[in-house]
């Protein structure tokens, strides 16, 4: 029989994450939210706390938690702030490759900084012309000397406006398509990188997401993580770790949601009485329940899953689609349960609503998720 | 020097609190344990002379039920304490404070302190008496409310301020004290992830109930016993002002004031 009761360790995490969601994130998120600030001054403190770099190994100074103690505690920020989030565990996706393919001396060099001190790094996978489709991406590595020339574009980088840190994905040639794409480590400082301000957004307006173009910039061999080619499947390798925790953010969000309806529904009175003793109201927020139930469990499964050593492929996949899709649905019925005053910007659940369109999107889109799913189902019929 | 400070297992202020079934206690079942919000500024305390005195160990002891009192301390190496002792309280028979403190002496007693810190009082029976007792039964002279403390080593003194109603009162006196923090007057430090981690692998040293009752002997058993519990009753005596407008209910609520509260003639 599995086993789902969480440990006093697992809690006191939980505990850490919630209190610093509550006291440091949650009197900002409006006001981020709103302005589309990048506030900085909670990140650092996130980071003073150890709430960043949550994958990085004990023995490069990170914390070294499993999946299942990263998706608790991503859980408990988002209930704060989705977008906050977004950027708080950006270091995590822009670190996994190099976990997953690194070489000692290049863990040796480059984590140890990110755990003594404040650095965020960003992944730059995502192009103006793909996004699904990685394979296709056009980024350009020529080799030259004992290094590589990168020219190319990168769009939509969580984090690229202010990282001081890029993993890129370019590719050695087009026409070898998956198997050109290539993965380098470029600080932000080196000579040809511009990354632009960050973007406009529906929602996690407190991240900041950018563009970054690279005009024939210098990178030594000793920045290429893994081996030439090896990129996409690093790529691929990376999001099977983060997807889940994305889960986790939309549960987070889809929690937060949850909580206001329900706490709505006792003090809102129509025709002489809460409209939680409708029964409608109660069916929704019976729905929104179960909804939020399934989708921690499947998170939790999958990061269970991911922790005993197995890819967890299709498990994350799962996860991140159905989590996505219940925090679009529970959002969206917040707001119903809150009527009128739930389309308005002083009250705080259409936030929910665009926050979470977002896990739908990014680390993979769940149409990409299905395709994924169903892949692995029909394989098991052919 | 050695600092023992106090940390009581108190149940988590955002739980919901009910009476037991007889209605003697409250009910614990289920209910969260924490480290008292007042335990935790004198964590703070202790802290801060270690970090002024290298050299200097901590040592936080709790008394309670040991799942409870784990809480407590385990809270508290996570802050930065160096070890932690559990002084296991009686599974079944309820405790007062002056057995607290009795059980709490039969443990310091073992370390021989320089400073026992400890909260003003508790945050969930706000008794505030342990400190005190255990000061008279140590032999060590204590002092409540107290805040600004700073051992000054060439000297061996330690000197802080009493707050006071009227004013701060500035103290000096020889170790061992006893010495009961004015409640959050510092700003105590959250907890790191890497530290709380260690905190759950950390050995805690653990005085079973057996061996605190033998050496207690008749002080072992509590001469008070609670006989009832119940919630505070909800308030009453709200009055809504209805008016068409925001000026006629300032006129209203000043009038009620004036009239019916007498707040001003
Ligand atoms: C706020 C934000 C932050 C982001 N952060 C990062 C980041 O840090 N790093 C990074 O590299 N990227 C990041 N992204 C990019 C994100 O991962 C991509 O937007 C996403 O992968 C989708 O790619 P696309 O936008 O090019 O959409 P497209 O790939 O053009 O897809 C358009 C639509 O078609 C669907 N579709 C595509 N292919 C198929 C198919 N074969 N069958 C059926 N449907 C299909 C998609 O699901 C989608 O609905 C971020 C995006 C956003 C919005």
């Amino acid at each position: 029989m599995p086993d789902f009761s969480l440990s006093e360790e697992d809690r006191s995490l939980q505990d850490l994450a919630r209190k610093f969601a509550k006291t440091e994130m949650a009197p900002h998120a409006a006001e981020c939210d709103r302005t589309g600030r990048f506030p900085e001054e909670i990140y650092r403190k996130g980071w003073e706390l150890g709430l960043m770099n949550l994958n990085v190994p004990t023995e490069f100074g990170g914390s070294g938690l499993g999946l299942l103690q990263q998706c608790l505690i991503v859980e408990e920020l988002a209930h704060a702030c989705g977008g906050m989030t977004t950027s708080i565990i950006a270091n995590c996706l822009a670190l996994e490759p190099l976990l997953l393919g690194g070489s000692r001396e290049q863990k040796g060099r480059v984590l140890p900084p990110f755990c003594k001190e404040y650095h965020l790094a960003a992944f730059a996978l995502t192009e103006p012309g793909t996004g699904s489709d990685a394979g296709a991406l056009q980024t350009r590595a020529r080799k030259e000397g004992d290094g590589y020339i990168l020219d190319g574009e990168k769009c939509f980088i969580s984090n690229g406006p202010v990282a001081e840190l890029y993993t890129v994905f370019a590719t050695l040639d087009p026409a070898l398509k998956h198997k050109g794409i290539t993965a380098f480590l470029v600080p932000r400082s080196s000579p040809g990188v511009h990354a632009a301000k960050g973007e406009e957004k529906l929602g996690h307006r407190a991240s900041s997401t950018g563009s970054i173009r690279f005009d024939g910039v210098r990178v030594p061999a000793s920045d290429r993580i893994g081996a030439e080619g090896e990129g996409f499947s690093l790529a691929m390798r990376t999001l099977d770790q983060t997807r889940t925790p994305i889960g986790a953010l939309a549960n987070g969000i889809a929690q937060a949601a949850l909580d206001h309806a329900a706490a709505y529904s006792l003090k809102r009175k129509t025709f002489g009485k809460p409209i939680g003793e409708h029964q409608a109201i109660q069916l929704k927020l019976a729905n929104m329940a179960q909804d939020l139930h399934a989708a921690r469990l499947l998170v939790w499964h999958a990061a269970w899953t991911i922790d005993r050593g197995a890819s967890g492929t299709l498990e994350s996949s799962i996860a991140k689609c159905f989590a996505s899709d219940a925090a679009m649905r529970i959002t969206d019925e917040a707001i119903q349960i809150f009527g009128g005053y739930g389309y308005m910007k002083d009250y705080p659940v259409e936030k929910l609503l665009r926050d979470a369109k977002l896990t739908q999107i990014y680390e993979g889109a769940n149409e990409i998720q299905r395709i994924v799913i169903a892949r692995e189902l029909l394989a098991s019929y052919a | 020097m050695e600092i023992v400070v106090l940390t009581k297992p108190v149940p988590d202020s955002e739980s919901r609190l009910r009476p037991n079934a007889t209605g003697t206690a409250l009910d614990t079942t289920g209910l969260k344990f924490v480290l008292a919000g007042y335990d935790e500024s004198a964590v703070e305390q202790a802290l801060l002379l270690k970090e002024a005195s290298p050299g200097t160990t901590v040592r936080a002891i709790a008394f309670g039920l040991p799942a409870r009192a784990d809480e407590a301390l385990r809270a508290s190496l996570a802050l930065g304490v160096d070890s932690a002792t559990s002084v296991e309280a009686p599974p079944d028979t309820p405790v007062d404070p002056i057995l607290t403190a009795r059980a709490l002496a039969h443990a310091v007693a073992r370390y021989r302190p320089a400073i026992v810190l400890a909260g003003k009082q508790a945050s969930d029976d706000e008794a505030g008496l342990v400190p005190s007792a255990l000061g008279e039964i140590l032999g060590m002279p204590d002092f409540g409310s107290v805040v600004n403390l700073h051992w000054l080593a060439d000297r061996n003194v330690l000197t802080f301020d009493r707050a006071t109603p009227d004013g701060l009162e500035s103290i000096e006196v020889p170790p061992p004290a006893v010495l009961a923090l004015q409640q959050a007057w510092n700003d105590p430090r959250t907890a790191k992830l890497p530290m709380i981690l260690k905190s759950r692998r950390a050995p805690i040293d653990r005085i079973p109930w057996p061996d605190v009752a033998a050496a207690l002997g008749e002080g072992a058993i509590a001469r008070t016993r609670p006989v009832g519990f119940r919630l505070p009753s909800a308030r009453t005596g709200a009055k809504m002002i209805s008016a068409k407008s925001a000026e006629e209910a300032a006129r209203e609520l000043v009038r009620i004031l004036q009239e019916e509260a007498n707040v001003f003639p």
